[in-house]
């Protein structure tokens, strides 16, 4: 998994890439607590190139809601596709988290 | 064994060898240049020495000479008759004991007209001094006709004969100097007689052969010719000359040897002496005979006092090194002991017993730096041993918990099969494989009421023991549940609000809840984020599309939706987990759904235990070795064939 992290108007813009997986979880976890810790409440997460994610990844992006439900931040994912997708259709994450096609698009979200 | 293969064996060695190299080299060398010194002085010396010889000789032949030119002379100057003629010759003799004979030979009617020949001769015998006439003496061959006349006669100048033995004087050997001489007249001189003095060579000979040089060294006298006059090889004087010899032994460069010294030339070589030993030889001419005389030393006795010197040097040598060696061993063993002792402290520690006594370090040196460090790293593995024993002690400890907890979990699902023998109208099979001690996969089936069975399948989010703590709960909670609902979207709302109160970690889990009327098939079913189950029945394999619903726990107040289907006599409900269908082979591709629908396609239909054995090793297949990454869990159920129930 490789995380990279830019600011756009305010709103955190994480590129995912790799795989979310047992192995990987801990540490997106542990990125995530310090950037909600360290003020920042707005998120978009591209799954642009995530190839695969387990059930310990979407464990992370649930620890990550829950958190920012907290701190009344938001998050909006984007870019969910393919593998990433079905399994998210599958489990029912599409109807509790937020997701646009594109990064723009989540973007626009927060305005 | 302290020698084997050691470092004192080393050390002899190296030093003991080196200091031998060393030594046989400087003796060598200081042989070679004793030899060379040696050489250098003998040829010095045997110079001296022949020439000694040389001046000895020449003083007796010159002084024989002078008197014989002074008659000569005496003759020429004034005329003498018979009695002065007779009375000068014979005072000579008397005055000059080195001369043993001397006489006057006239050339024909020289002396007066009335003699033809006339060569009056004084000479010793038996120490008195007798007289001759030659010309009476040799009547057969004339006097004129002899080399001691001949030849001064045509050479007009004093001349030495090749030496002879006079056998009518007492076989004697003798050498004759002759002096021409002559008469002025009108037309010139005119050769008038020779003068005769005749010289014993024994005393030279003697002289010659009474040198000794060292024990064998001998000098040796030739003549012109090459005839051996005086030498240790008494039975070749006067018998053999240079050539003769040369000739007998077929040697060339003997041959080359005379050669030269018939010539007059003077040289210093080493060679094989005639009497066959090695040697060095001094040779130079006589001037006034052009005799040679040479000096030759032995070789092997000039060298014996270099050889002896050399030998006392290689006994010192030896000893020397002996002793040097001996101070090696003993310095070396000093160095070693303490290594040696160390060696065996290691082989007892080596053998874990760290408790022994390591050898007490007085020296300053590497040794002593090396025992320390020893008794450091011998502290520092008892400490690491100690806490090593301990981690060892505490992971075997967890090790042997979860294995408990592993027995535990296990006993947790049913495992009986079939597990309804009284129940011909389905059979039911499951299998669950943890991929760590302890899964977060579990499935559980119960009877709920006399027809209606309740079966489930569920996989917590991540694995090991925070996941198989959470999979007690939901397991626990899902039952209880499952047995007072009685309806599948009930369940899993109920289980669902319970488990989202206070997750702090977000822990969640997947489930598909089923529950068959075993009368009918009918199967009533909701879905928590699980995997689709597949259908196997009259119309092949297929996946079912259960609508999405969220996972448990994860989000309070979820709603689930019931769904209806009807399994057919002899059809299958095939449930599992993703530790299934995201196998991951060594190249990280997942074994996925596809595989998994053709796999079952292929799968014996009729023992459902078959089919899910199958599936397993389709999957090991699939991974080729590569570790199990997530539990897998299999759970199969099957309406019986028509007619059965």
């Amino acid at each position: 998994m490789n995380l990279q992290t830019r600011i756009e108007n305010n709103v955190t813009v994480l590129t995912v890439s790799g795989r979310l997986d047992t192995v990987t979880a801990p540490e997106y976890e542990k990125n995530i607590r310090e950037m909600i810790s360290g003020g920042n409440i707005k998120f978009v997460v591209d799954f642009e190139q995530l190839e695969y994610i387990s059930s310990a990844g979407l464990r992370g992006l649930l620890v990550m809601a829950k958190l920012l439900n907290e701190k009344s931040g938001r998050m909006c994912l984007a870019n969910v596709k393919g593998n990433v997708r079905s399994v998210f259709d599958m489990c029912g994450f599409t109807s509790v988290f937020t997701m646009k096609d594109s990064v723009s698009e989540a973007l626009a979200v927060f305005v | 064994m302290p020698f084997k293969n050691s470092i004192v064996v080393k050390f002899v060695l190296v030093i003991s060898l080196f200091n031998a190299v060393i030594f046989a080299l400087t003796l060598g060398y200081n042989y070679y240049q004793s030899r060379v010194i040696l050489q250098q002085e003998l040829e010095s010396n045997s110079r001296n020495l022949a020439m000694s010889l040389v001046h000895r000789v020449e003083t007796e032949l010159a002084a024989v000479a002078k008197v014989t030119e002074g008659i000569a002379r005496s003759l020429e100057t004034s005329p003498h008759n018979e009695r002065e003629l007779l009375t000068l010759i014979r005072s000579s003799i008397e005055q000059n004991p080195e001369i043993s004979g001397a006489g006057v030979a006239f050339e024909p009617y020289a002396f007066n007209a009335a003699s033809h020949l006339y060569a009056p001769y004084f000479y010793r015998e038996n120490g008195k001094i007798s007289f001759r006439r030659l010309e009476k003496a040799y009547l057969d061959f004339p006097y004129p006709y002899w080399d001691w006349y001949q030849i001064p006669r045509e050479l007009g100048k004093l001349e030495w004969s090749e030496p002879y033995f006079d056998e009518g004087a007492g076989n004697i050997l003798k050498s004759t100097c002759s002096v021409p001489f002559y008469k002025d007249t009108a037309s010139g001189k005119q050769l008038k007689g020779i003068v005769i003095s005749d010289i014993s060579l024994d005393s030279l000979t003697q002289l010659i052969s009474s040198i000794k040089i060292l024990k064998t060294g001998y000098a040796a006298l030739l003549s012109r010719n090459g005839m051996i006059l005086a030498h240790p090889m008494k039975d070749a004087i006067m018998n053999e000359t240079f050539f003769s010899i040369a000739e007998g032994r077929n040697d060339p460069s003997l041959r080359e040897l005379g050669k030269k010294m018939i010539r007059g030339e003077t040289g210093f070589i080493h060679y094989q002496s005639l009497v066959g030993f090695d040697s060095w030889m001094y040779y130079t001419p006589i001037p006034s005979t052009g005799w040679t005389l040479a000096v030759v030393f032995p070789e092997e006795e000039l060298l014996e006092n270099v050889r002896k010197l050399s030998m006392t040097m290689m006994m010192m040598g030896f000893v020397g090194i002996l002793l040097l060696t001996l101070v090696v061993i003993y310095i070396a063993r000093t160095i070693i002991k303490p290594l040696r002792l160390l060696t065996g402290a290691t082989d007892e520690i080596a053998a874990g017993h760290f408790d022994v006594e390591l050898p007490a370090t007085r020296s300053n040196d590497e040794v002593g730096e090396l025992a320390h460090n020893f008794q450091v790293m011998r502290e520092s593995l008892k400490e690491y041993i100690r806490n090593l024993t301990e981690t060892t002690a505490s992971k075997e400890r967890i090790q042997s918990e979860l294995k408990v907890a592993t027995n535990i979990q296990a006993s947790l699902l049913p495992r009986i099969f079939p597990p309804f023998p009284d129940h011909p109208e389905f059979d039911i099979y499951a299998s669950m494989v943890p991929a760590k001690e302890v899964g977060g996969d579990f499935y559980d089936f119960f009877f709920i009421d006399k027809n209606h069975l309740c079966f489930l399948i569920a996989d917590v989010s991540d694995k090991g023991v925070p996941a198989a703590l959470y999979m007690m709960v939901a397991k626990t909670l899902l039952k209880t549940e499952g047995q007072r609902l009685g309806e599948p979207d009930k369940i899993l709302s109920s289980v669902n609000n319970i488990l989202a109160l206070d997750n702090e970690n977000c822990m969640f889990t997947t489930v598909f809840c089923a529950i068959l009327d075993i009368t009918t098939g009918d199967v009533r079913y909701a879905n928590a984020g699980h995997n689709p189950p597949l259908i196997l029945d009259s119309h092949g394999v297929r996946y079912l599309t259960p609508k999405p619903g969220l996972m448990l726990g994860a989000l309070s107040g979820t709603v689930f939706v019931t769904e209806r289907l009807t399994l057919e006599p002899d059809a299958t409900l095939f449930l599992y987990t993703d530790g299934v269908t995201e196998a991951k082979n060594p190249e990280d591709a997942l074994y996925g759904q596809e595989r998994m629908l053709k796999a079952l396609q292929g799968a014996p239909r009729d023992d459902l235990a078959k089919m899910i054995h199958f599936i397993s090793s389709e999957v090991a297949q699939h991974a080729n070795g590569a570790p199990q990454s997530d539990d897998i869990t299999m759970l199969a159920i099957k309406m019986a064939k028509k007619g059965i129930a």
